[in-house]
């Protein structure tokens, strides 16, 4: 409700203008039918030419000047709802962007989808109350004395009939929602899956099996259509009651009008005009309904974006502030024991995949641990500077949707010479050439269009430009064939002559490049070395990089005891 | 893409093919729109009535004919309503059926050359905005048309000259909303596309959230999410601009006839021509009819979207399904390459004169580097393109000639892509050998070591993909091996099948597979020199021609760049 409040008094003119203009609106709505019936009495009635002219003049006019209020009403409170949508898509795209790592521990996947599409919607809709709905409660009391001038009688039945009825046919309409909302997901379901189908129509192109997919899909559809024509005898109900309701009040009126008229009481046209207020007292009541629906679902959407913006980082494990070494210095985790010389290339080859990825973690303080460097513990330097500083490049590095060089240029100076550069390093200078505008193509999220040993080429030249004083790179050719990953490891070296890097492979192509090689086995350190000099002494080194066939056995043998 | 003659036959069909349904729908409409005009012409007679000194008795009797128009006008409503909503129903569901009938008949080289992203649009957005015209916005028209063609009709019964006399108003909303269609349609895709593309950046920085920690991305997501919020009020600017002008010109002339009636009316109700009361009934019904127009005005901007999808659904089924092939039969298995050329359209040959004989139960390796061609040759080997020159044959017969499920039946490629198709681990096996039984399917995950099904809550009936159980990459690759060891084709294909998998699975998938392919045909384009070290021959491609070619020992004793590659492999 505060988050609300909040969106509402960031434009209060615009709000106010909003309300004013809705009010008038209204107010106008209900002038239409007073002047017709002014029309028939003073025009009609009595012959008289002038006055009726006078009052058909005053209708047409009033038509124009109700189309004018009308448009300004929705211009304004378009703005007020836009102006609501741009302050809540900017504090979440601020908050998002900068809340890092932790965000999708916290946060279910697809529900940045939802908060981000139909809950900043939903929040702007509850502000549209603000301005027609002031104007509805006002129109209201106008017309309530219009009537009242006419016939207190009619007036006091027309005033509670109104709102009664409206309360009636209003649950009724809810209800129809519900009645759909199986429908609904139902539908969304053969929606999915007609997607599924779509986009494994390659897969199925290799293997076969159309002809089942689309007797599978038929019959879907079919249980569809049966829960479609049963929402439609529910839905077809309600909409006769959303006649009748109406109609039959409406009818009540015109025969108490009529009777009263009948009488003498009022005149023909106060009684065409009762018939008309009727039409139009709808409107500001329909509106009051639907604004408070609109509360209800406003507030459960701001509950939902208050949610993802008090998702803070952890810290990962400490919140110190301690400079870090002031020049580069060795890397230390004694967890596994470690030791990463400064300026080294250290390949580091894990016979466990999960081990990799946490030894990675806590070398880069994405994780808690007691890694230390230059016998500074991580944990108790800011971490912005082992942001800057350190930096694991992982399996899952995220690619955003943008050019290539957008992609690439992740240091504000980075030229196009230095991104060609850091290409080559990765190899990857063949990818950037096969595409249709080199540099300049556009990749979408997650770069699904290109193969992932080319996806990984680009993580890896993303990597290199990004100049850390330490990189480290969790198997960065696991996709590559021999023949570029060669290419790679010898170009790797050179482009990151000078400065520590950490290479967790069991490539035997990339750890041979090496100046160090640790072998960690059952999460520690067991043996260390060049590659070549632990190939021949450390016969399980050997076993987990060496590929020959052979030995491969012993060793799935070996590992099939261990496990 | 279908054109505008093909839209309009295809809806015409729709309708025709239900046509005793649509009659029924529009007359039941009708006459409940009818029903609905009684009230403000029995209003019109209850005013002369009491204008001529009536009673309050024949005032009663005439509110209370009010009181059954309106019960009837509902049920013709609901039955109306009803038989609207069971043929829109039939008709989506046909619509949405053929689409999958015929995006599954799409030849493979039509659907990546259009990309399934948008094949996918066209399945998921155009599908459904169809289905919400035909089910929802098309009988809102339809019914608001009838509606104001029964008022002006019931108007012109009143007295003729009235009836003109009301059209006054109609040219500026006609007019109006020409205007307003001719660029609404595109205002409000970019409007839409400009949404989503917020909704996308906040998504996807969710999703890289470590990686902008990492990479100390923040500050350039938040420029580039700034910026799609400045071109998603852009766009909002732009539609309402469209409406500010609309809504005023339309609602503005609603008072218009109004008003004409009106003054006609009072300057010849002298003449005798008509009484008080039908003038004030037909400015009643004009009253009336702004509900109906309001309703058509609302709603044509989604109508004329519903048609751009339609035509988009539509031009599915115009692309020729793949071609049925020739009959003739191959004698044996042995594939045969010769002089190859293949070039993608918009581009130079990929590949150069390839000429290739490969053996029934040999075991081919093919390797290189990124770029040579390797993908490409393994689409050639199995039919999914024709070569530009030369050709591929198996068993003397070219193999694009061959009836597509028969060509699958021998020959199944399996790439890096992978699909989980919705559904049970069963569906997603099944499909592939229609006639297997559970014990065959676990066989076959077992042979491609893939042990975790034996973990799963319901085995088999384990409900897989979207929203489901979310498998790993490696995983689901092991899933298409296992449709592969289930589809039992003598020749596999295998483009580096393995590459997406972690290197322990990797190797393990590898050894277990090693068991299955016995006996058959086996060409695997691998980036692991142990596959080729495996291998009956090895072949390497180089610039799209073959460098090398012969067995592993061949080769290393050779010299040539597998040598040199493997020498470093080995260590």
């Amino acid at each position: 409700m505060r988050y609300m409040w909040w969106l509402v008094r960031s434009q209060p003119v615009r709000v106010l203008r909003g309300s004013l203009i809705g009010t008038v609106w209204m107010i106008g709505l209900a002038v239409r039918p007073y002047l017709i019936s002014r029309a028939i009495d003073d025009g009609l009635r009595a012959h008289d030419r002038r006055a009726l002219a006078l009052w058909v003049g005053a209708i047409a006019v009033a038509g124009f000047v109700l189309a004018y209020l009308g448009i300004m009403r929705h211009r304004t409170m378009t703005f007020v709802r836009e102006d609501a949508t741009a302050r809540s898509a900017g504090v979440l795209v601020r908050h998002v962007s900068r809340v890092g790592a932790v965000l999708p521990r916290r946060l279910a996947a697809g529900e940045a989808a939802t908060v981000g599409g139909a809950d900043i919607g939903n929040v702007s809709a509850v502000l549209t109350v603000t301005g027609p709905g002031v104007g509805a409660v006002i129109a209201y009391g106008v017309v309530a004395v219009l009537l009242w001038s006419a016939s207190p009688f009619l007036a006091l039945f027309v005033l509670l009939g109104v709102p009664v009825m409206t309360l009636i046919a209003g649950p009724l309409l809810r209800r129809l929602e519900s009645a759909e909302h199986v429908y609904r997901h139902q539908q969304g379901a053969l929606t999915a899956r007609a997607s599924d189908i779509v986009a494994g129509l390659r897969v199925l192109a290799g293997v076969g099996g159309r002809g089942l997919f689309a007797r599978r899909f038929s019959t879907q559809s079919q249980d569809l259509l049966a829960q479609g024509y049963r929402v439609g005898a529910a839905r077809s109900w309600i909409d006769a009651l959303t006649v009748v309701i109406p109609g039959i009040f409406l009818a009540t009126v015109v025969w108490l009008a009529a009777r009263t008229a009948a009488s003498g009481d009022i005149t023909i046209g106060e009684m065409v005009a009762v018939y008309g207020y009727v039409s139009v007292l709808i409107v500001p009541v329909w509106f009051l309904l639907e604004a408070a629906y609109q509360m209800i679902r406003g507030r459960v959407a701001a509950r939902r974006i208050i949610a993802v913006l008090s998702v803070i980082p952890d810290g990962t494990g400490g919140r110190g502030d301690q400079p870090g070494p002031e020049r580069p210095a060795d890397l230390y985790d004694p967890d596994t024991g470690l030791v990463v010389p400064d300026g080294l290339l250290v390949g580091v080859a894990v016979d466990e995949p999960a081990e990799a990825v946490a030894l990675g973690d806590r070398l880069g303080r994405f994780a808690p641990g007691e890694a230390t460097w230059g016998g500074i513990p991580l944990a108790k330097m800011a971490l912005d500077e082992v942001r800057a500083r350190i930096l694991v490049a992982d399996h899952d590095s995220y690619l955003f949707a943008g050019t290539v060089r957008e992609t690439l240029r992740i240091r504000e100076s980075a030229s196009d010479a230095e991104i060609w550069t850091a290409l080559r390093a990765a190899s990857a200078e063949d990818v950037v050439d096969a595409l249709p505008d080199g540099l300049s193509t556009h990749l979408v999220a997650r770069a699904r269009t290109i193969s992932g040993g080319q996806r990984q080429r680009i993580r890896l030249a993303r990597a290199l430009l990004a100049e850390p004083d330490v990189l480290i790179l969790i198997d960065p050719t696991s996709a590559v064939d021999a023949h570029t990953e060669a290419r790679v490891a010898r170009r790797l070296r050179s482009a990151r002559a000078g400065r520590t890097t950490v290479l967790v492979s069991t490539s035997p192509l990339l750890l041979g490049e090496a100046d160090l090689v640790a072998h960690v086995r059952d999460g520690r350190v067991v043996a260390t070395g060049r590659h070549a000099e632990l190939l021949d002494d450390d016969p399980s080194y050997r076993a987990l990089v060496a590929r020959d066939a052979d030995i491969d056995d012993d060793a799935a043998e070996r590992g099939g005891v261990r496990r | 893409m279908a054109d505008r003659a093909a839209v309009r036959r295809a809806t015409l069909d729709l309708i025709a093919r239900d046509r005793r349904a649509a009659a029924v729908v529009l007359a039941l409409h009708s006459a409940a729109a009818i029903a609905g005009l009684a009230t403000p012409w029995l209003l019109g007679r209850i005013i002369d009535e009491v204008s001529g000194g009536a009673g309050i008795g024949t005032v009663d009797r005439l509110a209370l004919a009010i009181g059954g128009c309106v019960l009837a006008q509902a049920l013709l409503t609901r039955y109306a309503q009803y038989a609207g909503h069971r043929f829109g129903e039939r008709a989506v569901a046909r619509l949405r059926e053929r689409f999958v009938r015929q995006a599954l008949q799409l030849p493979v080289s039509v659907v990546e050359h259009a990309g399934t992203g948008d094949l996918a649009t066209r399945s998921s957005v155009d599908v459904s905005t169809v289905g919400t015209m035909v089910r929802d916005v098309l009988p809102v028209i339809m019914l608001s048309l009838a509606e104001l063609a029964l008022l002006i009709g019931a108007i012109f019964l009143l007295h003729p000259l009235l009836g003109l006399v009301a059209l006054v108003g109609f040219p500026t909303i006609y007019a109006g909303t020409r205007w307003y269609l001719r660029r609404a349609g595109a205002a409000y895709l970019a409007e839409g596309a400009a949404t989503a593309e917020l909704t996308d950046a906040l998504t996807t920085t969710a999703e890289g959230a470590r990686t902008v920690e990492a990479l100390g991305l923040a500050d350039e997501r938040i420029r580039y999410g700034t910026e799609r919020i400045g071109h998603m009020w852009a766009t909002r600017r732009a539609t309402l601009a469209l409406r500010s002008v609309f809504f005023p010109v339309a609602e503005g002339s609603y008072a218009l006839p109004i008003a004409a009636v009106l003054l006609f009316g009072g300057f010849f109700l002298d003449k005798g021509w008509f009484t008080l009361g039908e003038v004030v009934a037909a400015a009643l019904y004009l009253q009336r009819a702004i509900g109906p127009l309001d309703q058509m005005l609302q709603w044509i901007e989604q109508a004329q979207r519903g048609m751009a999808s339609f035509a988009r659904v539509l031009g599915v089924g115009m692309v020729p399904p793949e071609p049925r092939g020739e009959s003739s039969t191959p004698r044996g298995e042995r594939l045969v390459v010769r002089g190859a050329r293949f070039a993608y359209p918009e581009g130079h040959d990929v590949l150069h004169g390839i000429d290739l004989e490969v053996q029934p139960g040999e075991r081919l390796a093919i390797v290189g580097p990124s770029g040579a061609g390797k993908s490409t040759l393994a689409r050639l080997l199995a039919g999914i393109d024709a070569p530009r020159e030369g050709t591929v044959s198996v068993g003397g017969c070219p193999v694009t000639d061959l009836d597509p499920a028969e060509r699958r039946r021998r020959i199944a490629l399996v790439t890096q892509e992978h699909h989980v198709f919705i559904g049970s681990l069963r569906d997603n096996l099944a499909f592939a050998a229609p006639g297997a039984s559970d014990e065959q399917m676990r066989e076959a995950l077992a042979a491609v070591g893939a042990d975790w099904h034996t973990d799963l809550p319901e085995g088999l009936d384990t409900q897989l993909g979207d929203g489901a159980l979310d498998l790993s990459a490696a995983d689901a690759q092991q899933i298409a091996l296992a449709r592969l060891v289930l589809a039992d084709p003598h020749t596999l294909i295998l483009d580096e099948a393995t590459a997406a998998l972690d290197p322990t699975t990797a190797r393990r998938t590898e050894r277990s597979l090693g068991a299955v392919v016995a006996g058959r045909t086996v060409i695997a384009i691998a980036h692991r020199l142990n596959t080729a070290h495996d291998a009956d021959r090895v072949a390497v491609l180089e610039d799209g021609r073959i460098a090398e070619l012969g067995s592993h020992h061949e080769l290393v004793a050779a010299g040539g760049t597998y040598a040199a590659l493997w020498r470093s492999w080995h260590g």
